[in-house]
């Protein structure tokens, strides 16, 4: 090889190389959603994926996000740590700039540090177990709020219908076990007594042992942190044993699965807590965002954590417009500190340094005999 | 004393399904020496196959509750006993010959199959049965409450179980099932059609873990793809518990399972309570290796 042609290929070596970089910044914006297509909590999942499709369209339909497309890669995390630390590196190796979600607490406690050492954004939509963001990760966010508010307002409710013994059951993850905790701490400071207090099993079908227990312990009323299968099913074993205690729930019994499972009979009565409804959001970008939704689907949404999952989707958009990058570090500082009271889809949208979503309220929620979940005043 | 009654009670029910299953473990094992895994998975196509027919046919509103029931039950059994029959012959007979390892295998990619086949035909969502189907009245026994479903649940397994015992006993055919279980070559050679025996293993089986299905649809109401997974674990507990390859060692197992959950629940901890289960299993084959009513085998040389 002489001198000439070495000098030309070293020429075609960088030309290909420049190009290869052009082309990367051209190519679509890949957005991971990391959910549970599968699994318990697949209802959750399928419709976060329905929800980041529609905007992702959307987003497009205008002319994309700096002129490129947007792409959502999803991956099943199947509601299980396991599964989900292999989803998140399966994203990782796809080259995604950033990723929604997950659902549930301990499920994106897996994820956490193989995002965040891989230097990708991830705002989680329904994980609000307090330690997540008490880490220190500096790309992580979530657009839900976090428990110990959830617990505030459970035990004031609580409190406020006069219910002096209380039975709190929860199943060990994450999330559930520090909600009971928290809750267990704010109810027996303000005079309540914790009769029972223990962790159920999830993915079994048969409660009645447990509901058995509980019953002899005699309480007011039985605050349930834990999430929505096992709720209706606890709601259904309650009602055919003939036990008639107040049933209360957190954030994660808010689901129309559980009257499904339960029966509208069963779940008459019970309360819960939880971020408003998709069907009670009052912003005008909620009643276009639903109407649009409907229109693609049929139906509106059903749960409240899909919409989050939208809302991480538009903080995201907004903030790679801002940037005018799609690099992780720009994008964690500008969400950090200058995205404020960003219109989201679930109200206005601020994060602290933590990544904890601020100033968002939880409310109380009643299911009537139709099996419909109302807004308690 | 009413508690105890009652998680008693509640320990019988989830212990005669555990035991239900438990037999197609331990009827599978006694012939072929071989863990059906895939028979978590044939339990949850008996539990979906009762979904589809219930609200297909409509068999209650047409022959009253009862009958309907019944019927459904005997359809749901042989369907299951045809699928777990196929099974047999598409995923372990080829392999008789071969190693055993090569057939457990085997039974893991069945489960596997089985399990994403019910997913992609049925959805990764819960499905729910039609609420009300059994009348919902609980039965008021000395201040216990019982929901009838569960009674007759009870009553059911109980049944089934008796039938299975006497059809081994009493029957030919139940003879040559037990002389195959206890060599299959001297069997042969008396003229038993082992292939056969086999065959029926593997429809009796299935059609007991396809009715535990059924049940479990019925008193619960919430059924998912992967919910096979945690009840045969249990009932694979329970049928070494009683002693793998015993059939009546199955139905005890299974129902001693659910009561030790039941009362380990009840005295002990909630959260402990598989932890209780197991430890029971482990102290049981300390002091008995073979399982409560299995026999001590001298290994063939």
């Amino acid at each position: 090889m002489n001198k000439m042609s070495r000098v030309t290929l070293a020429f075609l070596v960088m030309g290909l190389v420049a190009w290869g970089c052009a082309k990367k910044e051209t190519g679509p914006i890949k957005i991971g959603l990391m959910g549970p297509m599968t699994g318990p909590w697949a209802s959750e999942g399928q419709e976060m994926k329905q929800v980041l499709d529609l905007l992702a369209e959307e987003a497009n339909g205008k002319g994309g996000v700096l002129g490129r497309k947007v792409e959502v890669v999803s991956e099943d995390d199947g509601g299980d740590p396991k599964t989900s630390a292999l989803a998140a590196q399966k994203l990782v190796t796809q080259k995604v700039m950033a990723v929604i979600g997950t659902y549930g607490s301990s499920i994106t406690e897996a994820s956490q540090n193989i995002y965040n050492e891989a230097k990708i954004v991830q705002i989680a939509n329904g994980s609000t177990a307090i330690r997540l963001t008490e880490k220190g990760l500096k790309y992580f966010f979530r657009t839900c709020p976090r428990d110990d508010e959830q617990a505030k307002v459970a035990s004031q409710y609580i409190q406020s219908m006069g219910y002096k013994k209380v039975a709190i059951l929860h199943d060990n993850t994450t999330y559930a076990k520090g909600l009971a905790d928290e809750t267990k701490g704010l109810l027996e400071k303000g005079g309540a007594e914790i009769v029972f207090f223990d962790a159920l099993t999830p993915g079994e079908k048969d409660y009645t042992a447990i509901l058995t227990k509980m019953k002899a312990a005699n309480p007011d009323a039985v605050f349930f942190t834990g999430y929505y299968p096992e709720g209706g099913l606890l709601l259904k074993q309650k009602k055919e044993m003939n036990w008639t205690v107040p049933f209360i729930g957190g954030d994660a019994t808010n689901n129309p699965d559980l009257v499904k499972i339960a029966g509208p009979e069963a779940a008459d009565g019970f309360a819960f807590v939880s971020p408003p409804l998709p069907k009670d959001l009052p912003s005008p970008e909620a009643k276009a965002f639903l109407d649009a939704f409907t229109k693609k689907y049929g139906k509106p949404p059903a749960s409240i954590y899909s919409v989050l999952a939208g809302d991480g989707f538009r903080v995201l958009v907004a903030a790679i417009q801002a940037t005018q990058s799609t690099e992780a570090d720009k994008l964690a500082e500008y969400l950090h500190t200058k995205l404020k009271d960003f219109p989201g889809l679930t109200g206005k949208i601020s994060f602290n340094d933590k990544g904890d979503r601020v100033g968002e309220v939880y409310k109380v929620y009643k299911v009537n005999a139709q099996g419909e979940f109302i807004l308690q005043p | 004393m009413e508690t105890f009654l009652q998680q008693l009670t509640n320990g019988l029910a989830v212990g005669s399904i555990y035991a239900l299953i438990a037999l197609g473990y331990t009827m599978v094992y006694g012939v072929l020496k071989l863990i059906n895994f895939a028979h978590g998975d044939l339990f949850t196509i008996g539990s979906y196959l009762g979904l589809t027919l219930l609200t297909s046919l409509t068999l209650t509103g047409r022959l009253g509750v009862l009958a309907g029931i019944l019927c459904l039950v005997v359809m749901v059994m042989g369907l299951v006993g045809l699928i777990g029959a196929l099974l047999e012959r598409v995923a372990y007979r080829p392999l008789r010959q071969s190693p055993r390892l090569s057939a457990v295998v085997s039974a893991l990619g069945a489960s596997i199959f089985l399990q994403n086949a019910v997913m992609l035909i049925y959805g990764a969502r819960f499905q729910v049965y039609p609420h009300n189907v059994l009348p919902k009245m609980p039965l008021g026994l000395f201040g216990l409450y019982i929901p009838l479903v569960k009674v007759l649940v009870l009553v059911a397994a109980l049944v089934m179980m008796m039938a299975l015992y006497l059809f081994i006993q009493k029957t030919k055919l139940g003879t040559a099932i037990r002389a195959a279980a206890i060599d299959q070559g001297a069997a042969r050679l008396m003229g038993i059609d082992v292939d056969r025996v086999i065959l029926i293993v593997f429809l009796i089986g299935p059609a007991l873990g396809g009715a535990a299905g059924l049940m479990v649809g019925l008193l619960y109401g919430q059924i998912n793809f992967t919910m096979g997974w945690v009840f045969g674990l249990k009932a694979f507990t329970a049928a070494i518990l009683g002693g793998i390859g015993n059939i009546p060692g199955a139905m005890v197992g299974g129902i001693l399972l659910g009561v030790i959950e039941a009362m380990g629940a009840a005295y002990l901890s909630i959260a402990w309570k598989d932890a209780i289960a197991f430890c029971v299993l482990i102290v049981i084959l300390i002091v008995r290796p073979t399982g409560l009513l299995g026999e001590r085998v001298a290994e063939k040389v």
